[in-house]
């Protein structure tokens, strides 16, 4: 029978043991956070009770709900040991030092119900190591559970086993991992930084290097390695910044001690002079004061603006935007291409990294993972870069790339030595390169639905400029948005009607309908640049027109005889918000960060947001004023404040997702989970029935402006915020209604069109949007 | 011989009951500039044109520039001409006081350049030229730079010009290839070859200071690289007056078309030595601020052209007595009747006249904007001002100037043969109108500017100052049964203005070559119904004026037949133009190149 994991206990409260306690919080598992008692501590839980205090605060948030955060009971190792004989799965994240970890093994051991699950969180130390000593039982129930900081938000969990880890064991955490952590688990093996640490620290130092070596600059290296080689916006030195200068020292010396001699990692230089410097001043990245490789310091105008060290000199300077000739002409297709090909610093820079790094990675296949789909995996997932080491040797051709590593004078690795691409794909699939020359399926956990895989199998069944429909299978559309941020416009509404006449009453080829898409974000909302553009010419009826259209799209889609569900994921904001709000029911990743946001940019939802928050949280009668009132009240509050949710669970609260709505841990597992949902509805299905609410008129409407009023007196609200909650709570509160006669949705729909139009003729709001569109963030006017 | 005389009594409408010049009064520094004072310098502006300028405009054109050993010398008169014009303090008009200006409303010098334009285009160009060195040098350079040289640029006894366009390049200033070296003491020794220098030398100043663009050694390809720089004719002397010769020379003059009193030159830089105005590599700033100034003044060479030939041709028209009415004899008296009397001889005078007057009330309420941008104490309503002015530079230039070589073409057309002769000066006002539709931006180029970045600009920001007042006024006046008249088919023409700039933001959203293909026609378009605003706003002041009018009574009637005349006969043009927009770009590209 399969383990179930069921209570867990984390031993260690420092950054990661607190974190990934927080994660298994999230996952609704209790879990007890032990650490050390500090000699002379009076209160002897206070590094768990600390830690945990301080990821109330902290940002990002590592709960994604006051629920989870009550799921985290801490304690010390010396008290609270007896609690472990509760828990299926312990997990240490102490000090990563085997004098440390050694005893408190045998403590763990004695403590722990027999059978659990002991896992380490290291990340430098093999496994090996860590179970000499150690009783039998132990080594049989020990495994390796790499994460990555922060836990709730880095996708990647290295899975390590030992030759005498019961395999079910490793089963259980590869499982839970998946679906109940929503990681991507990648199983490696018992080498030194395993493979995302190994791969990435070797990167980055040899960039640092050859960017002082080709006199690039902090900028021009981090703008080199963004765009065309796909590493995050971080940044080589801003991810240093991030880890902290002091530990890459540490890190280096490890590696250098572990890894076999021969290995390219041991033929680096120890140290980087200009990070030694810094930390000799005490200036170790973003946790001290004085900052790392950037800093950012307080400018004329009240703000702050960004610092730079020099590397050739050592001292900060403004920050510049980078200016090579390489990196303006480094864009499309051929993008890195054209990058390692350019004779500038910045494409020398990039051919000489990319032959040193790439060619590293392609050496370490089969000895750190038996596959290249692995180590891609684990370098996107956990390094947050946009292409695995192979598939950006694939985008320079295998050929190209061995006669780059032959000028510059690197044995060419066996894997790119068979000069195939390490990627092909056809209808039936994707393939991976094997060291043997074969190609084999790249492997997908069970029960996953890839987007992807449908799109290669075939053609979409409509599609036009902002949205595609593919066929998943079963009778379930998948309806894709394809914008620019998945904005949505007339295109998007248009598919929409069209998806409703396709499937009609759901007796054809097609029965239900599943709203999502691949992106980071669901939806950023409508595509506020049209709308703008016909304010700005006067065409108001076109844009009322716009949100008749949307109004009387979500209003079909939701009264459509097929059941529909709404997979959100990321930024769901504004009409992406609105369309999520109209599902019969929602399949939400627990990264979904849901608001109407309109308010932000001086209107209010007009897609029907406001009429569904009202008929959700109102209700039909007025049976209580004040109860009634209360819910108006609410609904108020998080539209004119813009709230947007933290998680999926935190969209509950605020009352964006219904209790009935599900939550996917794992994004990759969204898709099969939202199928799954809504062919559970189609049997018998009927389409929601014509709802109406009561709304008390203006006697309500000066209740919620009185509020507004004292939070102007209190300055925390700007004129043009008074102007936009005005017709908010004119809508909210029924317009001009008698506080008697029920409302129905085509009353609502009016109301809030009415309102929205009347924001739309105002300067304010002109100005909001056009801000926004500017420079992606709210004007305050 | 032609003849002038400034519409002095048009202006003083415009300035006091269409755009509301006393209001411009309340922003700072125009304190002392009241209607009166303002009506007062138009007079003097208007005399000096009419009695000095023009006189000299045919001579000038007749006898042109000449070289020789590298130095120019203008037409019999204009040295005079000038010394008057700097004399009466006329470049100083409306510069900063700060550099000895008088300060004076930009709007004025608006009506002022429209004068110098109908008057003499070619002596124009002298002044014009250094006022947008003036600017230039103003708004980017250095406080040293700028009390070295500006004084005397403002009093008029140095000239400017704008060395841009080198052999290869002209539109693409990305490809220039002047060079600027640094020099220890922080200035820049200049090597290059620019030519089409309006201005580029001659005998009316004792020094002239070239605005040059040139490259840095290290600057970055294109015109990323390009920098802008200040290099005089004449070195100074400690006391600041002109001293050791610059090495800048006139290579030679060009033999052209039309304004033959202002030498076109072509200017070599001979490691002459310069200062950098403003930063490195950002020269492309000073260029547009330059440029942005001189094409609005070109547009009013269009309008000032157009002004003088029509003037011309309605003389002619009611001097010459050619055939009989087609309603019968008009002048029994004489042995046939005026030319006025044809209605297609009216319809031409009656186009320029809408034309003149419609442009005239619309570079004025531009020219406000200029002050209210320089001027106004909120940054918000001098942000929306400038990006009127940005909006309406392009129509400005490009529609003012086709309809000046129309206008020049109908009046010539007006005398018959006597128009294709130099006698009565007509082909001169045709020939010199034609350069304006050409230099400072090609008109095809001011369409492009229009739709490609004015239009999708800021999410169509720009277009708010245009349409939202005209929406509101056209709310207003549709229900007005006395303007309902005027009002209704500018209405239907702006519904099409909306549709086509809608049509062309989506559209060449897909394919840019769309915006490329309607861009002519829109621009064209545009210039119709901001022409129609503003003749709805004269229709409406003088239909409230008419019942009570005594004197001016004739004037009164005479705009509201006009704009009666641009509604029904001008304005209707755009239909057509939506028409051709709306059949986007297919029929324009089909052709492929090959086969022309």
């Amino acid at each position: 029978m399969a383990i179930e994991i069921r209570r867990a206990a984390v031993i260690g409260a420092g950054t990661m043991g607190s974190g990934i306690a927080a994660q298994l919080a999230n996952a609704g598992i209790p879990v007890l956070l032990l650490d050390v008692v500090p000699s002379g501590a009076t209160e002897r839980t206070v590094l768990a009770a600390g830690a945990l205090a301080r990821m109330r605060t902290q940002q990002p948030p590592p709960f994604m709900s006051a629920e989870a955060m009550a799921l985290v009971t801490p304690g010390n190792v010396e008290d609270d040991l007896d609690g472990l004989a509760e828990v299926d799965w312990i997990i240490e994240a102490v000090f990563e030092d085997p004098a440390v970890k050694t005893p408190l093994y045998h403590k763990l051991d004695a403590a722990r119900k027999p059978g659990s699950i002991i896992t380490s969180n290291t990340s430098t130390i093999p496994l090996q190591a860590l179970i000499t000593g150690q009783s039998d039982a132990f080594a049989r129930d020990f495994a390796i559970t790499h994460f990555f900081n922060p836990p709730r938000y880095m996708r990647l969990l290295e899975l390590v086993s030992g030759p005498q880890t019961r395999p079910d064991v490793t089963a259980a955490l590869h499982a839970f991992g998946d679906e109940r952590l929503g990681k991507g688990v990648v199983v490696c093996k018992d080498t030194p930084g395993f493979i995302a640490n190994r791969i990435g620290t070797f990167f980055m130092y040899c960039a640092m290097h050859e960017a002082l070596k080709h006199g690039l600059s902090v900028e021009e290296t981090d703008a080199v390695c963004g765009k065309p080689m796909g590493l995050p916006k971080t940044g080589i030195f801003g991810l240093t910044d991030l880890v902290g200068l002091d530990l890459m020292p540490h890190i280096m010396k490890s590696f250098h001690a572990t890894l076999p001699a021969g290995d390219a990692f041991r033929a680096l230089p120890m140290s980087f002079a200009p990070m030694d410097a810094l930390i000799a001043a005490g200036n170790t990245g973003r946790k001290s004061k004085g900052g790392g490789f950037t800093r950012l310091v307080p400018d004329a105008a009240g703000g702050r603006r960004k610092e730079v060290i020099d590397l050739a000199t050592g001292t900060y300077r403004a920050e510049r935007v980078p200016q090579l000739a390489s990196l303006a002409a480094a864009r499309g297709k051929n993008a890195l291409k054209t990058l390692v090909g350019f004779d500038d610093r910045g494409g020398r820079f990039a051919a000489s990294l990319l032959a040193q790094g790439l060619s590293y990675a392609a050496s370490l296949v089969p000895e750190i993972a038996d596959r290249v789909s692995a180590v891609d995996s684990a370098m996107r997932l956990g390094y947050g870069w946009s292409f695995g080491p192979f598939e950006l040797i694939d985008q320079l051709g295998a050929a190209n790339f061995a006669a780059l590593l032959t000028a510059h004078g690197i044995a060419i690795p066996s894997l790119v030595a068979q000069n195939k691409p390490f990627y092909r794909a056809d209808a039936n699939g994707v393939e991976e390169l094997l060291p043997n020359g074969e190609y084999a399926p790249v492997p997908r956990s069970a029960g996953v639905l890839s987007l992807a895989d449908v799109k290669r199998r075939g053609s979409p069944v409509m599609k036009n400029g902002s949205a595609s429909v593919w066929d998943i299978g079963d009778g379930v559309l998948c309806l894709e948005f394809t914008s620019k941020m998945n904005t949505l416009d007339r295109d998007t509404l248009a598919i929409i009607r069209q998806i409703i006449t396709q499937i009609g009453d759901g007796s054809g080829t097609y029965r239900a309908l599943v709203v999502y898409n691949d992106g980071e974000n669901f939806s950023v909302g409508a595509n506020l640049g049209p709308a703008l553009f016909s304010l700005n010419i006067a065409m108001w009826d076109t844009v009322l027109q716009g949100t008749v259209d949307g109004q009387n799209t979500y209003a079909a889609l939701q009264h459509a005889p097929f059941p529909v569900v709404v997979a959100p994921a990321g930024m769901t904001l504004g009409g992406g918000a609105e369309i999520t709000l109209h599902a019969d029911a929602v399949q939400a990743a627990a990264e979904s960060y849901i608001g109407l946001v309109e308010t932000g940019v001086g209107i209010i939802p007009g897609w029907g947001g406001c009429k569904e928050m009202l008929l959700r949280h109102v209700g039909p009668v007025q049976s209580d004023a004040a109860k009634s009132m209360t819910a108006v009240g609410h609904v108020f509050q998080t539209i004119a404040t813009a709230k947007i949710s933290t998680s999926a669970a935190d969209a509950r609260a605020l009352g964006f997702l219904r209790a009935t709505d599900g939550i996917t841990m794992n994004r990759a597992r969204l898709l099969a989970d939202a199928k799954a949902k809504v062919l559970s509805l189609v049997a018998g299905y009927t389409p929601p029935a014509p709802r109406t609410t009561t709304l008390s008129g203006a006697r309500g409407k000066g209740i919620l402006m009185a509020g507004v009023a004292s939070m102007a007196a209190a300055g925390k609200v700007t004129a043009h915020d008074q102007v936009v909650a005005e017709q908010l709570a004119t809508v909210l509160t029924g317009g001009d209604t008698d506080g008697v006669t029920p409302l129905d949705e085509g009353a609502l729909l009016t109301l809030e069109r009415t309102h929205f139009m009347h924001l739309a003729h105002t300067p304010g709001s002109l100005a909001r949007i056009e801000h926004m569109l500017a420079t992606g963030k709210p004007l305050r006017n | 011989m032609p003849t002038y005389k400034a519409p002095l009594d048009d202006m003083k409408f415009v300035l006091n009951d269409v755009i509301d010049y006393s209001r411009l009064t309340a922003l700072p520094g125009y304190a002392d500039f009241d209607s009166e004072t303002a009506i007062s310098v138009l007079e003097g502006a208007a005399q000096f044109c009419e009695e000095v300028l023009q006189p000299i405009n045919q001579s000038g054109d007749a006898e042109g520039c000449r070289i020789d050993n590298g130095a120019v010398t203008t037409p019999s008169g204009f040295k005079p001409a000038y010394h008057q014009y700097v004399e009466s303090g006329w470049p100083a008009l409306s510069a900063d006081t700060e550099f000895g200006g008088q300060g004076f409303p930009q709007t004025l010098r608006f009506a002022v350049e429209e004068m110098i334009c109908a008057s003499n285009l070619s002596f124009g160009m002298f002044p014009g030229l250094s006022h947008g060195a003036y600017h230039a040098l103003l708004v980017h350079g250095a406080d040293a730079l700028k009390a070295t040289w500006l004084p005397k640029l403002v009093t008029g006894e140095w000239a400017g010009t704008m060395c841009l366009t080198e052999a290869q390049c002209g539109t693409d200033l990305g490809l220039l290839t002047t060079k600027a070296v640094p020099r220890d003491d922080g200035s820049y020794a200049l090597t290059g070859n620019k030519i089409f220098i309006s201005a580029g030398d001659h005998d009316l100043t004792s020094n002239i200071v070239h605005l040059v663009l040139a490259r840095l050694p290290d600057a970055p390809p294109g015109i990323k690289g390009i920098s802008l720089f200040i290099v005089p004719k004449f070195l100074l002397n400690a006391d600041g007056s002109p001293g050791a010769d610059n090495a800048v020379r006139c290579v030679s003059i060009e033999h052209k078309m039309g304004i033959k009193a202002s030498p076109t030159c072509v200017i070599a830089f001979d490691n002459s030595i310069g200062w950098l105005v403003g930063e490195h590599n950002k020269g492309m700033r000073g260029m547009f601020t330059m440029m942005n100034a001189a094409r609005l003044a070109v547009g009013m060479q269009g309008l000032g052209l157009s002004e003088v030939a029509y003037q011309n041709a309605v003389s002619y028209a009611k001097d010459r007595l050619q055939g009989r009415s087609l309603t019968g004899v008009k002048n029994p008296a004489g042995p046939a009747d005026p030319l006025i009397v044809h209605p297609d001889v009216r319809r031409s005078l009656m186009t320029m006249r809408a034309f003149n007057e419609g442009a005239r009330a619309l570079s004025l309420w531009v020219g406000t904007h200029i002050d209210l941008h320089e001027k106004h104490p909120d940054p918000a309503v001098r942000k929306d001002a400038d990006d009127f002015v940005a909006l309406m530079t392009p129509i400005v230039k490009a529609y003012f100037t086709d309809m000046g070589f129309e206008s020049t073409n109908l009046a010539l057309q007006i005398y018959g043969g006597h128009g294709y002769i130099r006698e009565y000066g007509m082909e001169q006002f045709v020939r010199d109108a034609r350069i304006a539709q050409i230099y400072e931006g090609a008109n095809g180029i001011q369409a492009l500017d229009l739709v490609g970045r004015k239009l999708p600009a800021e999410g169509g920001r720009l277009l708010r100052f245009f349409f939202h007042p005209l929406s509101e006024r056209l709310e207003r006046t549709t229900r007005d049964p006395s303007l309902k008249e005027f009002a209704e088919p500018l209405a239907a023409a702006f519904a099409r203005l909306q549709q086509a700039t809608q049509y062309i933001a989506l559209r060449s959203l897909a394919n840019p070559d769309e915006a490329g293909a309607a861009s002519t026609d829109y621009l064209r378009m545009f210039g119709l119904v901001a022409l129609g605003d503003m003749w709805l706003r004269m229709a409406e002041v003088a239909m409230a004026k008419l019942p009570t009018a005594n004197g001016d009574r004739a004037f009164f009637d005479a705009k509201v037949k006009t704009a009666r005349f641009f509604m029904t006969k001008m304005l209707p043009e755009i239909h057509g133009l939506f028409a051709r927009i709306m059949a986007g770009s297919g029929p324009v590209m089909a052709l492929e190149a090959a086969g022309f």
